[in-house]
């Protein structure tokens, strides 16, 4: 197959699955919502002014505390006078920066895993899956609670903390996946033409696998961003950085709900609500492309 | 079992690597003379090479020495034992009832396909499982205990009660209410999520044509052929997740204050109190393990297709 | 002359499917008399199956089904749901195909015997349907105690007979069997043909039997069907139909199966190239024509209805 056969052959797969993508409700509102907190992520300074973030600074512009929206637009503040539309616009960035680094973590280490693991095979692969089984059963959160509070309260190190639990589940689809692509006879051929494995596997494995790992990676954004924000509420995230989760854990520490600081604690969650929303029906769709279930048809 | 040993051989070496000194930690803060320290040392073996501390600990761990609290100063296995209870009970009762209702939504979503009782199903479903769980905890909480006071807004009991057998039992029904309600609302989405597709793949088999040719009602093809089939990937998840939700209720209990190992976690990361993260991490998984091991035993019981 | 047991009228099937309708069975028609056997042969794809299913209401919801059936004096198609349960298995029964799946892996096999029986008072209780449970099994070939067997612990053989034993359960008067012995080795095929052949004499069972294989049929049946892409192309009394082909398709056909027990007609070159047309997606003119090797200008544009070609024959084809 010459590159650019392979070449017009993906560009048309693309188009296809982009057609596809396009026809489905569920997969456009998806992509939309996303692509209003992008831009709301991405336009944070020009939203709210950073400053606000800094309880100095609040102070010195003579904030009320605990203002409701109707006094102090357009979130009100919070128990040290801060904007909290400021939070929520910054929170975002943090929110939505860590949630997708950490998934390309987990999906990196999950398909190089899967992808060598599969391949390889043999002892290899026996000790991979074992090792794979093993994360699988530790109960995530707690494994992510302990690395968390050895390593430290960082962004990095919450990244990396999601990205070391969770890339398992990845490795497993990858490698079946891997291991269905090696049955087909194409692969033997390429082998008996001579082809060694790198370009095996770059040539035949990876584009069939990339379909799978994409749709597989929409769908662990979300558990990336509800793991982070679980970590932030109990206290392990970055004490330096405004993520959503932050936001609910000093709410939660300060009151809020006793108070009734409705304005406080309900936008982070809504916005982690509707992010995570948004990027399961994107997976979904994806899903429902890449995999069309005959079920539907019958 | 294997793998509790990876466990063990984790939990040591990786809380080694932090607690470059223990005895120090132990007495933080406090003006201890040095001698004492050095005693101390040499008495918890602390001085000896690494290998030889982890047999120690090996050994320590199964006679239930799991070390002493920073925070409480009392042993690990004292505090871990008082909230064991509490946190059954929450995540057992929350557990059973979203594997309950969540099974039958799915049913209901898989056997009226495509209509209105599907959809609304699987997008409630989903929205409930899109939020944090804590958040959910914390919007209930804010309406059902502050804005209408109907319930309590934390612990076990009202504080101070003195109530014994029934009105303890009432109170704590009362205080355990909207906890459960969050986590079981939390959970509900996976198991109506997994019973719908299992069903939905069983729908498409033979036999339920033949068995609709046999002249059965739609409801018996339900209840004795489709239901039966799918239900068995659905056993095997709520066995497994036994073991996990009993880690999963952690934010959910801080929200609560609900004195169970959630909320144990929960005030040991503010220390952090690492012999109790340590002595908490190795009982979730032995958790998970003993509930993976239940679980494939309950489906080899099941599937008559699993040869013993 | 006595009514038909089995009276089909323009039974036509249209499956509706993402890509749009599919016109499975079209205006399918035939008389099938008490005591009678009707082949029913084709290809895959050609829509015997969906006929089967559609004698007894047992296609998916949505799909559109026309026509008439009259089955035992009773207009199938217009029975309300409870007729139309106390119909199925009484009045008409289906031997399935034998895979696993047409049996349900976490019941019994017993269970699933008996099941027909007490919903159709067939059995008044367990014991009597455990009993005749018993000795159906035996009359198939099989050992009575393999009623407490599950589906996977028999061979392929045993389980097609566990279906058949299961489909005489409520003593129908027609039997339909669809693809009994295919997935089947020959030997076993064997047993299994003489198995209905002496069911249906012993209880005057009238059988429709369907499957690809054109020389089981003439064996097995009295009558015989051709189906080609949702329509019959070809009927009459079986070994005629198969010993002198009027449809150049019925020819093609024949001679793609050698004879049980023939062995010059194993050396004799298979007769059809190509492949059957998808049902959505018809050929102009006569369905056949672009795999005949006798196609010719004048199969265009219509499609040949059926035509006498010999005493209680017919044929779709304009050479006729």
């Amino acid at each position: 197959m010459t590159t650019r056969l392979a070449m017009q052959r993906r560009r048309a797969t693309t188009v296809r699955v982009w057609n596809q993508f396009r026809s489905s409700r569920q997969g456009m509102v998806g992509l939309a919502v996303l692509a209003v907190f992008v831009l709301l992520a991405l336009t944070a300074p020009l939203l709210a002014d950073v400053r606000e973030l800094n309880p100095v600074f609040a102070r010195s512009q003579g904030n009320p505390q605990w203002a409701p929206p109707s006094e102090f637009g357009p979130l009100g503040t919070d128990y040290i006078r801060r904007s909290v539309w400021a939070q929520f616009v910054w929170g975002s960035r943090v929110s939505l920066f860590v949630g997708l680094a950490a998934t390309v973590l987990t999906i990196f280490i999950g398909s190089v895993v899967g992808i060598i693991s599969g391949f390889v095979g043999g002892r290899l692969d026996a000790a991979l899956m074992r090792l794979t089984e093993w994360f699988l059963v530790i109960p995530f959160l707690p494994l992510a609670i302990v690395l968390a509070s050895i390593l430290g309260r960082s962004v990095w190190n919450i990244i990396f903390v999601i990205g070391v639990t969770s890339w398992p589940s990845t490795a497993r689809l990858v490698r079946a996946q891997v291991l269905t692509v090696k049955q087909r006879l194409f692969v033997d051929r390429a082998r008996s033409l001579g082809a060694k494995g790198p370009h095996i596997v770059a040539r035949h494995i990876l584009p069939n696998v990339s379909g799978l790992i994409l749709a597989n990676a929409t769908l662990a954004v979300p558990i990336s961003i509800l793991t982070e924000t679980t970590l932030s509420f109990l206290g392990l995230g970055d004490p330096s950085s405004a993520s959503w989760g932050k936001t609910l854990e000093e709410a939660f520490v300060n009151g809020a709900m006793i108070r009734n600081a409705w304005w406080y604690f309900l936008p982070a969650g809504l916005g982690i609500l509707i992010v995570v929303l948004a990027f399961t029906l994107i997976g979904r769709t994806l899903e429902e492309i890449a995999n069309p279930r005959l079920s539907s048809e019958r | 079992m294997l793998t509790f040993v990876f466990v063990l051989i984790f939990n040591f070496f990786l809380f080694r690597i932090v607690q470059k000194d223990p005895i120090g930690s132990l007495f933080r803060g406090r003006n201890v003379p040095q001698e004492t320290i050095d005693n101390l040392r040499t008495a918890f073996g602390l001085d000896e090479p690494l290998l030889t501390q982890f047999f120690y600990y090996v050994r320590e761990t199964f006679q239930g020495n799991l070390g002493i609290s920073y925070q409480s100063r009392q042993p690990v296995w004292d505090e871990i034992v008082a909230g064991i209870p509490e946190t059954v009970a929450l995540v057992g009762i929350s557990a059973v009832l979203s594997a309950l209702i969540g099974t039958v939504l799915g049913i209901i979503a898989a056997w009226r396909r495509n209509t209105w009782k599907d959809h609304s199903i699987t997008s409630g479903t989903m929205l409930f499982y899109s939020m944090p769980d804590f958040w959910l905890g914390m919007l209930l909480l804010v309406a059902f205990a502050v804005v209408i006071p109907l319930f309590p807004v934390g612990g076990v009991v009202d504080a101070g009660s003195q109530a014994t057998g029934i009105d303890r039992f009432l109170d704590q029904l009362h205080h355990i209410f909207l906890p459960a309600l969050t986590l079981t609302l939390a959970y509900l989405g996976e198991y109506a999520l997994i019973m719908r597709s299992s069903l939905l793949d069983v729908m498409g088999e033979d036999y339920l044509i033949v068995a609709r040719a046999k002249g059965l009602r739609d409801r018996v093809v339900r209840r004795h052929h489709a239901v039966p089939n799918a239900l068995l990937p659905v056993v095997t998840l709520t066995a497994i997740n036994f073991g996990f939700v009993l880690s999963g209720a952690i934010a959910v209990e801080a929200v609560f204050s609900w004195p169970g190992l959630g909320k144990a976690t929960a005030d040991a990361i503010r220390g952090p109190d690492l012999p109790m993260l340590q002595g908490l991490f190795l009982l979730f998984s032995a958790a998970v393990i003993v509930f993976n091991f239940l679980a494939d035993v309950t489906y080899g019981y099941l599937d008559p297709r699993v040869e013993d | 002359m006595s009514e038909p047991l089995l009276s089909v009228r323009d039974v036509s099937v249209t499956y509706h499917t993402s890509s749009g309708p599919v016109p499975a069975v079209r205006a399918v028609s035939f008389d099938l008399e008490r005591g009678g056997s009707l082949g029913l042969a084709g290809e895959s794809g050609c829509g015997k199956s969906t006929l089967a299913g559609a004698i007894l209401r047992l296609l998916p919801a949505g799909t559109d089904v026309d026509g008439q059936v009259i089955l035992d004096g009773r207009d199938v198609f217009s029975l309300n749901p409870g007729g139309l349960r106390a119909v199925r298995w009484t009045a008409g029964a289906i031997v399935f195909q034998g895979a696993l799946h047409a049996l349900n892996p976490v019941q019994t096999v017993g269970d699933q015997i008996a099941e027909p029986m007490l919903v159709h008072k067939t059995a008044r209780n367990d014991k009597e349907a455990r009993a005749r449970t018993e000795s159906l099994l035996g009359r198939v070939g099989l050992a009575g105690n393999r009623a407490d067997s599950y589906p996977h612990q028999l061979s392929g053989g045993q389980r097609q007979r566990v279906l058949i034993a299961m489909a005489l359960a409520c003593d129908p008067l027609l039997l339909i069997a669809d693809e009994p012995t295919t997935a089947l080795d020959l030997m076993v095929q064997a047993q299994v043909l003489a198995l209905l052949a002496e069911l249906k004499k012993e209880r005057d069972l009238t059988l429709m039997f369907i499957t690809h294989d054109l020389s089981v049929l003439t064996y097995a049946c009295r009558q015989l069907a051709v189906m080609y892409a949702g329509r019959i192309v070809e009927e009459g009394p079986s070994w005629e139909v198969f010993d002198d082909p009027s449809h150049p398709y019925t020819r093609g056909l024949a001679a793609a199966f050698p004879t049980i027990g023939d062995m010059s007609s194993r050396l004799a070159p298979s007769g059809l190239g190509g492949d059957p047309p998808t049902p959505g997606n018809l050929p102009e003119g006569c369905p056949f024509h672009p795999r005949c090797p006798l196609a010719r200008a004048a199969c265009l544009p219509e499609e040949p209805e059926l035509r006498k070609s010999g005493d209680d024959r017919s044929a779709a084809c304009i050479l006729v």
